[in-house]
């Protein structure tokens, strides 16, 4: 097929936008919940 | 735990389903051949780009004029997941020219409107994070997103009739055009499910801003002890 | 007292303040008068090439010069917390607007009819035959350019980085501004000069989108 490696290469690169963009979500929204795991004990001990 | 998991199926559906749409479901294009297959995946990101950039109108309008935080933090979501479908659409265009036209870029009409629409994200993006203050940033923001929103007719309009001046190779020769009705319903659909792509990104982006706020509330009680 | 008077009093005190010192306008004119000389190294000055490429260079030095020049615009405001007192003292916020930017208007366009000739000699292109028309699009462009810097500034002084900010918001909304601006004014500098209307619309639509904009929603700018 004619020019099929930048049909892939534009399908490859866009859905990794896509998935690089849902990663760092993820990995924020863990590091929050983390942080707020800590700070709810800290609130908790000085209660 | 199990959120992010259905998530991540349903994400991988969406690939599934639109990758069979576009490469199996829709003929091949005559003229330029699999190449234009590129079109079902920089399209849709341009449409569901523009929904995104109504949500965060929408969003910064109610912000300031109700002052509640979820407007604000529904705005600067959909301000990001806006910025990723763009980026989609500038990263694809260029890949599909380059065999086609020979060059990576061309500043017609379409690709320059989309390059400035990615410059006034970004700029919000930026205004953001030099913004310390919780409510001054949201109301700031919310401010310039309205003057951009408001910014992007003028800026189609004027750039079209600049290119009808000065015209350069059109980078997407009306792809609407002589439409065979199998694609027309890829293109349908591939939309409806990057549509669901953005609703999910969306609240995914909205849930981490949410939280940012929560963790604020707590540091302030923290401190205040 | 009504919006108008006050802003003319405010505008008054704007165009005393500056009339004081005049390093607003005269430090602007030497950026853009650098802009534009440098700007001539970079390519062959011919006559042809001068009518293609100096109306945008000249209209790209306009909005650079700008971006500088509204940077004090509400940080002078900060230093002793004028911009408390100007607040309380007056019914409409817009009046503020209103002054800050007719001021600002009035030194772009200023520096502006000031480069003018300098460029005309400098790039061999007539613009006398032309200036009442030029004039007009001098000034509808330098309106919709200060009409949104001046609201951009009222953004960036509450933010850090605001001299490296301002550009970064005001220049990606100024593209009709620039496009328009431009091709209105190569018509005009052209060998068969002409008023391009529709240029000319989309600059007074911008103008008035902004000017709404900024009345509907500037009072927001400058709570506490």
């Amino acid at each position: 097929m004619k020019n099929l490696d930048s049909v892939l290469a534009a399908y490859m690169a866009g859905w990794a936008i896509f998935f690089l963009f849902y990663l760092s979500v993820e990995r924020r929204t863990a590091a929050l919940r983390d942080e707020i795991e800590r700070l709810k004990k800290l609130v908790q001990k000085e209660r | 735990m199990l959120k992010t998991a259905l998530t991540a199926l349903t994400v991988l559906f969406l690939i599934a389903i639109t990758t069979y749409l576009a490469f199996f479901y829709a003929p091949v294009e005559r003229t330029m051949g699999p190449i234009q297959k590129i079109f079902y995946l920089h399209l849709p990101s341009a449409f569901t780009a523009f929904i995104a950039m109504g949500v965060c109108f929408t969003a910064n309008l109610l912000y300031v004029f109700r002052r509640e935080h979820k407007w604000d933090w529904l705005g600067v979501a959909a301000a990001e997941v806006g910025l990723v479908f763009i980026s989609v659409v500038l990263v694809t265009g260029p890949i599909w020219a380059h065999p086609v036209w020979g060059i990576w870029w061309t500043w017609d009409a379409r690709l320059t409107l989309t390059f400035v629409l990615w410059l006034l994200y970004i700029s919000y993006l930026l205004l953001r994070s030099m913004v310390e203050e919780g409510d001054k940033r949201a109301l700031l923001s919310a401010i310039f997103g309205i003057f951009a929103f408001l910014d992007v007719p003028l800026v189609y309009f004027s750039i079209r009739w600049w290119r009808t001046q000065h015209p350069q190779p059109v980078i997407l020769g009306g792809p609407g055009s002589g439409l065979e009705p199998r694609m027309r319903v890829a293109y349908l659909l591939v939309w409806g499910a990057f549509t669901g792509l953005m609703i999910l990104l969306l609240r995914a982006r909205y849930r981490l801003e949410a939280m940012r706020a929560d963790v604020d509330g707590l540091r302030r009680e923290v401190e205040a002890r | 007292m009504g919006l108008l008077q006050t802003a003319g009093i405010l505008l008054a005190k704007e165009l005393r303040t500056e009339w004081r010192s005049r390093e607003l306008v005269t430090t602007t004119v030497v950026f853009i008068l650098l802009v534009v000389v440098l700007f001539s190294f970079t390519f062959d000055p011919s006559s042809s090439e001068s009518r293609r490429f100096g109306p945008g260079l000249l209209w790209l030095a306009f909005l650079f010069a700008a971006s500088l020049m509204l940077q004090s615009c509400f940080v002078r405001e900060q230093v002793n917390d004028t911009l408390s007192a100007l607040r309380m003292s007056v019914e409409d916020p817009f009046a503020i607007f209103l002054a800050k930017l007719c001021a600002n208007t009035l030194f772009l366009l200023l520096t502006e009819l000031l480069l003018l000739p300098v460029f005309s000699v400098l790039y061999n292109v007539p613009v006398l035959k032309v200036w009442p028309s030029l004039l007009l699009v001098l000034f509808a462009g330098s309106l919709g350019v200060c009409v949104t810097g001046t609201a951009m500034a009222a953004i960036s002084a509450q933010a850090r980085m605001r001299e490296l900010l301002l550009p970064l918001l005001l220049l990606p909304l100024l593209t009709p501004v620039l496009i328009a601006s431009t091709e209105a004014t190569a018509a005009l500098l052209a060998e068969a000069p002409s008023l391009r209307l529709d240029w000319l619309g989309i600059l007074a639509a911008f103008d008035i989108v902004f000017l709404t904009a900024l009345w509907l929603f500037g009072e927001y700018l400058l709570e506490e």
